[in-house]
């Protein structure tokens, strides 16, 4: 219904008058996607479940990261952690909005990448906001050892309301998948405290069981009560084009990382 | 880091996002009940279409133009644009080359840029900007001066797109970001302007049967389920989900008198309102 008529000055194309609002013009726009950096892997270093512990979880993770640098190349997102929580709690004291709380988080977990490419700084390791992962990446990689970036996406103000309450949905795992399926990566690795899926919380309930692998409809269908990742991840994986999975390990063991990177089964695989 | 925790400024609902999960639903559900500040609340939103408006040229875009300008004194607008024509050609191509949405949605974020640059040169005289994303805090003071600002309409969401459920094309475009605007600011409306006097049964320019419907609530529009339609369908997932933008209303930009006639609050072309609207403002 937005075809422009006659009237309009058009350029010729496929789509031209069409309206990307029919359903039949947006079906037959489906192909094949092909990989801008098929060598890359996503690493995402969780907020609240390590940079926040300090030096004692931060500094072997990031020494297993130089360690595998001659071997794999990794762009590492960084979660905000618990000043994110903080300025959640005053900005909804306040009233303001999600969009507006998006923007505050965003700049907890831009610190803690800040924090992070200053440890690596001395592997080659860059530090690139959103406008320069857009134009750099591909150029970093190849002159610089690797890079590090603000693991909750640019949505800002554009930040969805979620549906239920005022917390916005896409954080640092959505964030650092969306990085790895763009780029159609070999791998996205989602670093937290615990070793991946259970039946039930394992602090809380003896029988529970751990799941080292499981599809996102099974998972969806167990309506666990709380997940290790942000849920909205599971959408996004339904609707992947690349990235068909992501692995969450826990980077709080030693070599962890390093087994997830040569693909070995490690922490929990959640795929389509 | 208990230190926090410990943290008696802290409110009840802050030391439970402090120490739980943020998806934890009983937590989501807590911070319903904290207050709703609309942060520019006399501002009204309006997009201006890009292939139904900025791609007729002068005809269509000089009268839309003159509409503007003699509304700036009475009503505080944000104008943002659509890609259009332009992006159609460059989706196609890219589509084409096998890049993905992300790459997509940088291209098309370029093609609603030109428009509102090219906006922005016939407005210049009248001293109103252009803001990209990253100027939006100094958005009040142009509009308190100014009466006016124009933005591109595209999300910044850029390589972070995500996937649509079918095909290639990035679900989120103008309308979408737009409607983002009006519903974090709070705004009083968001209209937008394309070429028709809003919502049809069917594609009226294809149907002659097709008749017009002044109002409908979302929930009936997306159960009915139709082929096309003349917003973004994402725009009618978020407004599901909004608490602060109640409805949204179409214009025919080539009529004229018919934005001026949504500014001041008369029921031209289409409304489209949630009938369920949740935690109101």
């Amino acid at each position: 219904m937005n075809d422009g008529g006659p009237g309009a000055q058009h350029v010729v194309s496929r789509l031209m008058r069409e309206s990307l609002m029919d359903k039949a013009v947006i079906a037959g726009t489906e192909a094949g996607v092909r990989s801008i950096l098929p060598n890359l892997n996503v690493i995402q270093i969780g907020g609240l479940s390590i940079m926040d512990r300090g030096q004692s979880a931060v500094l072997p993770l990031l020494d297993e990261i130089v360690a595998n640098q001659q071997e794999h190349t990794q762009v590492v997102g960084v979660g905000p952690g618990v000043r994110a929580r903080h300025i959640l709690s005053v900005g909804l004291d306040l009233g303001l909005p999600t969009g507006a709380l998006a923007t505050l988080a965003a700049k907890s977990s831009a610190q803690n990448a800040y924090i992070v490419s200053c440890l690596l700084a001395n592997h080659g390791f860059v530090y690139l906001e959103a406008p320069f992962i857009v134009q750099l990446l591909p150029a970093m990689l190849a002159a610089a050892r690797g890079a590090v970036f603000n693991g909750i996406p640019p949505y800002d103000l554009w930040e969805h309301p979620p549906s239920l309450g005022k917390l916005p949905p896409h954080g640092s795992d959505a964030g650092s998948y969306l990085i790895g399926e763009v780029f159609g990566a070999r791998s996205v690795i989602l670093l937290k405290d615990v070793d991946g899926l259970y039946t039930a919380d394992p602090k809380t309930d003896k029988g529970a069981k751990f799941i080292p692998d499981i599809s996102v409809s099974e998972l969806l269908h167990m309506q666990l009560a709380t997940l290790p990742i942000e849920p909205v991840v599971l959408d996004l994986l339904t609707r992947s084009k690349l990235v068909k999975s992501v692995r969450v390990v826990n980077g709080l063991v030693p070599g962890n990382l390093s087994r997830a990177l040569a693909g070995d089964t490690v922490g929990t695989l959640i795929h389509v | 880091m208990d230190e926090v925790t410990g943290n008696t400024m802290l409110t009840e609902l802050g030391q439970r996002l402090v120490n739980g999960s943020l998806s934890d639903p009983a937590i989501q559900r807590a911070t319903e009940a904290t207050p709703n500040f609309a942060i520019l609340p006399w501002v009204n939103v309006v997009k201006i279409g890009g292939q139904s408006i900025m791609d007729r040229g002068r005809s269509a875009v000089g009268p839309v133009v003159d509409e503007i300008v003699a509304n700036l004194k009475r009503h505080k607008m944000i104008l943002g644009t659509g890609a259009g024509t332009r992006a159609r050609h460059v989706y196609s191509l890219a589509i084409d080359l096998g890049l993905p949405v992300g790459v997509l949605t940088v291209l098309g974020t370029a093609v609603a840029w030109q428009n509102a640059q090219m906006l922005q040169y016939l407005l210049a005289k009248h001293g109103i900007a252009f803001l990209e994303p990253e100027g939006f805090p100094s958005l009040p003071h142009y509009l308190m001066e100014r009466g006016a600002v124009i933005c591109q309409g595209m999300p910044p969401y850029k390589l972070w797109e995500g996937n649509p459920e079918i095909g290639r094309i990035p679900p989120q475009r103008t309308d979408t970001g737009c409607f983002l605007i009006a519903e974090v600011f709070g705004a009083r409306k968001m209209i937008y302007v394309k070429d028709e006097d809003g919502l049809y049964t069917a594609d009226p320019k294809k149907d002659p049967k097709a008749t017009h419907i002044p109002r409908i609530s979302v929930q009936e529009l997306l159960a009915r389920d139709f082929n096309d339609l003349v917003v973004e369908r994402a725009v009618l997932d978020l407004m599901l989900k909004a608490r602060n933008i109640s409805e949204i209303q179409f214009v025919n930009g080539l009529k004229p008198g018919q934005l001026s006639a949504a500014l001041d609050g008369e029921p031209v072309g289409t409304i489209v309102f949630n009938a369920a609207m949740k935690g109101a403002a």
